[in-house]
């Protein structure tokens, strides 16, 4: 069946319910009302890469390799940081899979396809810069038809690192406006390439990721949240509210037409890879490390952070702060709330010895734990997971040693202050597990909320719904509250043995004798597919 | 003992390389206007930044297929990131690697 995978990068309910109740977003409210929703549980580090990935691929972090937007290497010329890309996830893909079984399919801003896979239809990737964005697009002479669509507006469609960056760790009152309006026009313009794709071409699947939602509840989180927006605001606090309410508006229209355009035969499926919640706390990572003597800044000195930033502007220039002679453990991106833990190969070299790192990892996380806010004297780091706890599977040697849970689930700062623990003069947007899966369509309950489901459980959902096998060795489970039980006798799942290497043909894994289908069938039941 | 795979040669991956450039920066705004060679600067000349790199290596890898070339060894210099580079540098880098060392 048609199918519309529709991702809102970090929406969450807690905006979206207002926005519905208010009248701001009618069509996504007349969609819940026909469908089934649902809390999407996001990854354990609850972030777009390995978000994503895992939605893609049914796969936990631990199995499909992507942790974060970058990948730290402890080689000999030092810590080497690598810029993940599609080549770095290490399992099949819901569009691979879709491709090599016959479907078309359009795929648009996904993080983590670049490069773009050679699938059977047309692919833009997320997160690329518009010097590359031409290379990037599939299939070869895409991108000219793009332009001729879009013309100038290209651009918009591009990554501009520098402004995303920005965006995260703060603008001036001065640009909030603007920031906004860019990622109006932007949504537009995928909007745009999508309805043209899907009224021009052919197609079985069709996803695209709107990421303005994260973008703005990042920067505008208090303007979003009636909680946190004042009651008496200012002419332009309640400019800043306006526009961001002009934002889900147009994203709300956008809805209503491509939904239009796959029409009644089609399912929908409305998934975030993440949701999103308020945050106070600045927790200085590297400066907590450095006090307890697992850190050393660099020679040229660490300057203090006074701007409640995150991240240095320059990865280089971070990775140039520390003194790595001196350094045991360390954090080098916000985003994966990670502490890497340096083991000594050889004597000599930096880190700790391979026997005391079971103890040093133990007493780490203790002090962590016993870390608190010396105003209220409550604990700031909530839980910290192993990577065997969060990330197992088979690279879970190439994740965080360590993976903190923030008390109001903030992203950790890497640069150094004058204090471990600071607080925000205004309250920031950041990630929470908690995101949105809203679900329409043919077979799909109407008006159901059922109870949370975890990210990877949507691609065995998204296989099905695209009448396709769904792979036995994948990290999910089969989400049988998505479909009528009518529905699901009629046309039960199918499973396949195993995800493909992505050269092999698909005739090898759909055509089973009775008694593969008989031992795929108690598979199934045991994995949960079938009652 | 030689691999099964032919070595190339270092003009055979000047060539690849000069083909990539010239097609990663033909609609750059700054592009460079002239020729790509062996002492064209990633920086100074093509005005590279961080990210551009990142992709150079993607796609030299793509060409070249060579998946997980030790860009580490180019890129890096007692500890900290080089400020620019050459082609030629990334050429003698190429030779040493894609023929097995």
């Amino acid at each position: 069946m048609r199918t519309v995978l529709i991702g809102l990068d970090g929406a969450t309910f807690s905006i979206l319910d207002p926005l519905m109740e208010e009248g701001v977003m009618p069509f996504l409210r007349r969609l819940v009302a026909r469908g089934t929703r649902a809390e999407l549980l996001s990854t354990p580090n609850p972030l777009t890469p390995p978000a994503w990935t895992s939605l893609a691929t049914g796969r936990t972090p631990g199995n499909h390799g992507i942790f974060d937007f970058l990948k730290p290497y402890e080689t000999e010329e030092g810590i080497f940081l690598k810029l993940l890309s599609s080549r770095d996830v290490q399992c099949d893909t819901l569009w691979t899979l879709a491709s090599r079984y016959g479907k078309r399919v359009i795929l648009l801003n996904f993080p983590l396809t670049n490069p773009p896979p050679a699938i059977s239809g047309f692919v833009v990737p997320g997160f690329v810069s518009y010097r590359h964005l031409r290379r990037a697009t599939y299939p070869p002479g895409f991108y000219q038809r793009l332009q001729a669509l879009l013309g100038l507006n290209t651009r918009d469609l591009a990554l501009d690192l520098d402004y995303e960056k920005k965006g995260i760790q703060g603008l001036p009152p001065t640009e909030y406006a603007e920031w906004i309006r860019f990622h109006i026009r932007r949504e537009s313009l995928w909007g745009t390439l999508l309805r043209h794709l899907m009224t021009q071409e052919a197609w079985d699947l069709a996803a695209v990721v709107f990421d303005g939602p994260d973008k703005l509840q990042h920067l505008a989180w208090r303007f979003l949240d009636p909680q946190c927006f004042p009651a008496q605001p200012s002419p332009w606090e309640q400019e800043i509210r306006t526009l961001c309410l002009e934002y889900f508006r147009q994203l709300d229209a956008l809805l209503a037409t491509l939904c239009a355009l796959a029409g009644p035969e089609a399912r929908i499926f409305v998934a975030s890879d993440h949701g999103f919640g308020p945050t106070w706390d600045i927790f200085y990572l590297n400066v907590w490390l450095q006090q307890h003597g697992y850190l050393a800044w660099g020679a040229a000195g660490a300057p203090c952070d006074e701007e409640e930033g995150l991240l240095a502007m320059r990865m280089r220039t971070q990775y140039e702060l520390f003194d790595w002679q001196h350094t045991v453990a360390y954090a080098l991106t916000p985003s994966s709330n990670g502490v890497y833990i340096r083991v000594a190969q050889r004597p000599g070299q930096a880190g700790i010895a391979p026997e005391a790192y079971a103890a040093f990892r133990q007493r780490l996380i203790a002090e962590l734990l016993a870390f608190t806010d010396p105003a209220s004297g409550e604990p700031v780091v909530k839980r910290v997971l192993t990577r065997e706890e969060a990330f197992a599977g088979r690279y879970m040697h190439e994740a965080p040693d360590l993976t903190l849970v923030l008390r109001d689930h903030g992203f950790i700062s890497i640069l150094n202050a004058d204090a471990p623990l600071k607080r925000r003069r205004e309250p920031k947007g950041m990630h929470r597990p908690e995101g949105i899966l809203i679900a329409a369509g043919p077979g799909i309950p109407q008006g159901a909320v059922v109870p949370p489901l975890a990210i990877v459980d949507l691609f065995p959902a998204l296989l099905y719904s695209l009448d396709l096998a769904i792979p036995a060795d994948i990290d999910a489970q089969f989400p049988q509250a998505l479909f009528e039980p009518a529905w699901l006798r009629a046309a039960p799942p199918r499973v396949s043995d195993a995800a493909l290497p992505l050269s092999s043909s698909p005739e090898a894994s759909t055509v089973l004798s009775d008694e593969e289908e008989a031992a795929m069938v108690a598979r199934l039941k045991a994995l949960g597919y079938l009652e | 003992m030689e691999g099964l795979q032919p070595r190339l040669s270092r003009e055979t991956i000047l060539h690849g390389v000069v083909q990539i450039l010239t097609d990663m920066t033909a609609d750059w705004e700054d592009a460079f206007t002239g020729p790509i060679g062996p002492e064209t600067r990633l920086v100074a000349d093509l005005a590279f930044e961080s990210i551009d790199v990142v992709q150079l290596a993607v796609a030299i890898e793509e060409h070249f297929q060579h998946p997980n070339l030790p860009f580490q060894k180019l890129l890096m210099r007692d500890g900290r990131y080089v400020e620019d580079l050459q082609v030629a540098d990334l050429v003698e880098f190429l030779y040493t690697h894609l023929n097995g060392a």
